[in-house]
This record gives structure tokens, sequence and C-alpha cells, in this order.
């Protein structure tokens, strides 16, 4: 199978550039994400790799092939577009094999390649009807069907499940992680779902105004974040961040009661820092505590929300250890092990 | 349940019915102006077309004017013409339509809302003008024989609009350059709504370009293609004011470009006045409508349904 390489690509639209240079590795057979918020630059990217946008500087390697100059067709990709680009005038059966026909693909191999994405997909019994007779799932498999019987070797997803419900994207999710372990191929994905791109991918690809912001597997990227961007975009509920000040093996949180707490990080004393906390990093045995009063309890069942904050500094959210007793007003102490802060210089950066 | 029972206890509520006078109380003036103007005049002429005699001087013929119309040479020479005008011209305009359409809605072209309001604007010249200036385009020592000539295409001036076949060539020419803009803007309205992710994925498939006109524009294109071809085929078929205006005599050369609504306009306006027997004629393209509407109708029909 194939992997991609990517080297210094840039995309400008006009003056404006959108794509400022990535550089960027997939293995071959890996499920990649790329994930950031809307108008980042995502679907430039995945465009420029399938070749509906062009490449406005550097180099796109799909396996051996630099692959710039390239017709889509000739790339050996299939995409999945987020509005399906169904043929609306065709039955499912027809829009899974209508591209096989200019292929040179005999009828029965078009006929048997239908049926065989038809089973994969479970689509058996809506060979027969047009897009317009089909549910937003059943309409999502068809537009992946279309794709499977091309046998790509890089299948790519542009934000798939946006348009369906939440409990479907669920189940689409799982449809994808097992379709991707049948069919063995490189997938390239788009999402500006954080958890989408957790559950699915083997590596997720953080991306900001068009640069790479942190490129690693799920938890590397939530244990392990290489700025405040990413930080604060992985996780769900989000990061907290406090203001602190470096002080001789210890960070002072300003903005609560100036405590100290003991970090063994390589920063001079004086420096501004902002540390970084996850909501659920708070657990009832920890040995460092921020004095908090609740303002708004969010009961999930599972677990338990609380909004809080120090005085009149800033909410902070602390998923308890399904603290039901816990109501708006009530003071308490928020225990964490101070292992679990991370830090960030003045410009975003991590300091490890 | 409930609902249907409410609806159906408000209107038997003097509310109701205040209403619903109300309502035809708007929509009487519409009424009375589209009964006065042409629901009047459609029944009066049915009436009309049964009535023979000239002039003011009518009395009712039973079917002797359809009789008549089986043995009228220039009524059959008149059908002949616009069916001739229908067959030719419409496909080729409708085909040169979806091409320009196709063409101009390439987001990439160049100069692309230039070259659309350049191909929609003879419909909305002129119509004098425009006929003027086909009849001295299309002279003998015209611009056009002299521009062939000039290139050495023809030895000797085409007769243009002496001769029988040039003067339809001239004519279908003339009304394709006028009505083709005017059908590709119904074209490119309709292109503009087709996702076009549509032809990504058709084109990363490697569907080539022919295909992509083919099976995916011109089918999701079916219901305006429809639509185009029925308001055509109707506008074909009232064919008057280049026929009267572009040959030198209306009609001419010899009849050869003499449609029905021209031959209706001589019948009743040229000639001595022959209302009842041109009141008959009309409804032999009322009728000519109704049977082409309902072929291009069932040809396009979904065959599912
Ligand atoms: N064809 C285009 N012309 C001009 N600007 C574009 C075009 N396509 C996208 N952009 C701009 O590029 C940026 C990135 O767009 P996109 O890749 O669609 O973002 P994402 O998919 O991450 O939401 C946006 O600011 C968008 O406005
Ligand atoms: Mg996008």
């Amino acid at each position: 199978m194939t992997g991609l390489r990517l080297r210094g690509v840039r995309k400008s639209f006009g003056v404006v550039e959108v794509i400022k240079g990535v550089d960027l590795d997939i293995a071959s057979e890996e499920f990649i994400v790329f994930v950031g918020p809307s108008g980042c630059g995502k679907s430039t990217l995945l465009r420029m790799i399938a070749g509906l946008e062009e490449i406005s500087d550097g180099e796109l390697f799909i396996g051996d092939d630099k692959m710039n100059e390239v017709a889509p067709s000739k790339r050996g990709i299939a995409m999945v577009f987020q509005t399906y680009a169904l043929y609306p005038h065709m039955t499912v059966r027809e829009n899974m094999g209508f591209a096989l026909r200019f292929a040179g693909t005999p009828k029965d191999e078009i006929a048997r390649q239908v049926a065989e994405a038809a089973r994969i997909l479970e689509l058996g019994d809506l060979l027969d009807r047009r897009p317009k007779e089909l549910s937003g799932g059943q309409r999502q498999r068809v537009a992946i069907g279309r794709a499977i019987v091309r046998h790509p070797q890089v299948f790519l997803f542009d934000e798939p499940l946006s348009n369906l419900d939440a409990e479907l994207r669920v189940h689409m999710r799982i449809e994808l992680a097992r379709l991707h372990r049948e069919l063995n191929a490189t997938i390239i994905y788009v999402t500006h779902d954080q958890v989408e791109a957790m559950t699915l991918a083997d590596r997720i690809v953080v991306l900001r105004d068009g640069v790479v912001e942190q490129v690693g597997a799920p938890l590397e990227l939530y244990d392990d974040p290489d700025n405040l961007f990413v930080a604060g975009f992985i996780g769900s509920p989000k990061m907290n961040f406090l203001k602190g000040e470096m002080e001789k093996g210890a960070v002072r949180l300003i903005e609560h009661g100036d405590i100290r707490v003991p970090v063994s990080v390589a920063a001079a004393p004086g420096t501004a820092v902002t540390v970084g906390i996850r909501p659920e990093s708070f657990k009832a045995d920890g040995s460092a505590a921020l004095d908090l009063t609740v303002e708004l309890v969010e009961h999930l069942g599972g677990e338990t929300l609380a909004y809080a904050r120090h005085g009149h500094g800033q909410l902070i959210t602390v998923a308890t250890d399904n603290d039901r007793g816990l109501a708006s007003g009530d003071g308490f102490s928020a225990r964490f092990n101070p292992e679990a802060l991370l830090l960030f210089a003045a410009d975003g950066a991590r300091i490890r | 349940m409930l609902c249907g029972g409410e609806r159906f206890d408000l209107a038997r509520t003097g509310l109701a019915r205040t209403e619903r006078l109300n309502g035809w109380m708007f929509i009487m003036p519409a009424l009375v102006l589209l009964g006065v103007f042409m629901i009047y005049p459609i029944l009066w002429s049915l009436w009309m077309s049964f009535q023979v005699g000239r002039g003011m001087n009518l009395s009712f013929g039973g079917f002797a004017n359809i009789l008549r119309l089986t043995q009228d040479p220039v009524f059959q020479r008149a059908l002949s013409n616009t069916f001739i005008f229908l067959i030719v011209q419409v496909p080729i305009m409708l085909v040169l339509a979806l091409i320009f359409a196709t063409m101009l809605n390439d987001s990439k072209l160049w100069g692309r809302s230039l070259f659309r309001t350049a191909i929609f604007l003879p419909c909305v010249t002129s119509l004098v003008a425009y006929s003027v200036l086909f009849r001295s385009l299309f002279l003998a020592d015209g611009f056009v024989n002299d521009f062939l000539l000039g290139l050495h295409l023809i030895s000797e001036p085409i007769p243009w609009l002496a001769d029988p076949f040039w003067a339809k060539i001239v004519i279908i020419m003339a009304i394709t350059w006028r009505w083709t803009g005017y059908n590709m803007i119904f074209y490119l309205a309709a292109m503009q709504n087709i996702d076009r992710s549509i032809y990504e994925s058709a084109k990363i498939d490697g569907v080539p370009t022919w295909a992509r006109f083919w099976y995916l524009t011109v089918p999701m294109l079916k219901p305006v293609i429809l639509f185009t071809s029925v308001i055509s085929t109707i506008g074909t078929l009232q064919l008057f004011d280049e026929v009267n205006n572009i040959p030198p005599n209306a009609g001419g050369p010899s009849d050869a470009t003499l449609t029905l609504s021209l031959y209706i306009y001589n019948l009743s306006f040229r000639f001595m006045p022959s209302f009842g027997y041109a009141a008959t004629v009309s409804y032999v393209i009322v009728i000519l409508v109704g049977i082409l509407s309902y072929f291009q109708f069932m040809v396009v029909r979904d065959k599912r349904r």
C-alpha cells in the first residue's frame, strides 16, 4: 500500500495564503485525521492532495511519485464529500458502478464490485433506491461505497459525518473504524470535531491558520501538547488556563491567593507563564488545592462538572468524581497533583 | 385528527364565511380582467372558428372551415414551413444553449460574465432593429456575401433572401441568434444549483468530461430542458416577427417562409378579412401546442412513476 509525503506545501488564493508550508509524512495504512477550527485550511489541504486545488508551492508525493501535476483520477485516491455528492438521478447501484464504466471494467466485474461494497456497507436492500429515498446515514454509506469500488490506495474524507445527527455520528464513527481495519487502506480524514479525531485517528494533525501545530497519536496530544493551542483544542471539556509566575522550583498562581505549587521545569524565576490543568486532573487525593466557590453545577450522570472561581478570578471547570453533593454557592477545595500541571511560555510554547 | 376537526368547526362559523368572502373579493379584480381579456376572447374565437364569410358578413358554417383546411395549399405550405422551422431550429438552439451554458459555467473561464451578457443580449434588443440589420447583412451584396467572397469560401453570391432554401436558413439563423441566450440563462441558473462536489467527485473517479456532460449534467437538467423545449416549441409555432420583417416581402420568397401565424395575420388583415377561417387556423396552433407538449412530457417523464 501507499504512504504520502508533503514537503513545504503552500496554497494561496490570490494574495491570501491559506496553507503556509506543511511538511507531513503519512505512513501506509495509517488513519490520519486533520483537525482544527473552521477555516483553518483542512479542506484546502485535502483538496490539494486530491488534485482539486492546485498546489501553489511545495511537493506532494503519493507512494514514490510526485503528484503535483497529476490529474485527480490518476492519483489512486477516492474522496467522500461532506455533502455526499451522490448522483441524484441514479440508483444506489448506478451511483457505485458509474465511474467503473469509464475505467474499462467489464459489466459483470462492476456488478461484483458493487455487490461486494454493498455487503461491506450493508446496503444490499437499498441498491435500487435513489439518493432522495435514503436517510442521511444511508447516503453517507453509498458515498463511501462509491469510493470503495475503485479500490483506491488512499481514501480522503472531508467532514463526512457533519451532516448527521449525534447518535448516527457515533454509529458511523464505529463503522469507519471497522472499515479501516477491513480495507487496509490509508485514510486521510478531515474534521473540526476533536472527539472524532481522538476516537478515529492513528495520528492527529492539528492545524491552525494553515500551519501544522502538532502531529501525534491522540493520547500524545492529550498528555503532552506542544503548545497552548493544542492543549486547548484537544480534550473536552477544555483545559483550564491560569496565570502564573515562576519562582525557584515552583509556580505562583497569581489569581489564586498566590499559592505556590512545586513544579520541576527549567524556567527562570520571574517568568510569566500560563498554567494549564485539565478539568479531569482534579483528584480528591491531590497534594495541592485551589480554593474555589461553585457557580454552576452540571450533573451529567456519570460525572459532575462544577464551574467555579476563586474570588473574582476566572471560571475554572472541575470534573469531580461524581460529587452529587455540590451546589451552587458552596466553597470547596479542588485538589490536584502538581505533576498534572502543564506550563506554557508567553508565546504559547510548552515549557517542559 | 384534532386539527382536522377544528378546521371543520371553523368552516361552519360566520367568521370563516366572512374570510372566504374577503378572499374572493381580493382576487375578483384579477378574475374579472382575466375573464374579459382572456377567457372571453378564447371562447369567442372558438365560436368564430365555425363562422364562414368575408369581412363582417359572417354566418355559421359548421365544419366548413375544417374542410377548407384540408383543401387549402397555402395553409399546408404554412404548416409544413412551421414544422421545418420547429424540427430544425429548436434542437439546434437548445443544444447550443446547453453547450454555451456548460462553457460559461466554468469558474476558471476568463470574462465569463461578459460572454453571458453578450449571448443573452439579443433577446432584449429591438425586434425591428435586428430584423432590418439581418436583412441588410444578407442582401445579395450585403456583408455576409462580401465576407464569404473575400475569404474565397464561395465563388458567387448566395441569394440569401431570394432563394426559398436559403431564406429558411436565414430565418433559422436569426431566431437561433435571438433566443439561444435566453434558453442558456435557464440552463445556467439550473447548473448553479447543482452541488459542485458532484462534478469534483466524478472527476476524481475518472469520469471523462464528455460523460460528465452527458450522464450527469443533461439528466440533472432534465426538468429545465423539458421546460425550455416546451416554451421554444410554442414560440416557434407562433413564429411571426422574423418571417414578417426579415424577408423583403413578408413570408417570401414565394411563401417559403410563410408560417401559420403569418398566415393568420394575412387572412385577417392583409387579404379580404376572413376572421372565421383565421380563428380555425389559430386553433390548429393551439391543438399542435397541446399535442407536442404532451409528447415532450411523456418523453422525459420519470420512468419509475
Ligand atoms: N476557492 C477559494 N477562494 C478563496 N478563498 C478560499 C477558497 N477556498 C477556501 N478559501 C479560504 O481558505 C481558508 C480555508 O478554507 P478551508 O480549507 O475550507 O477551511 P476548513 O475546511 O478548515 O474549514 C478559508 O479562510 C477560506 O475562506
Ligand atoms: Mg472544510
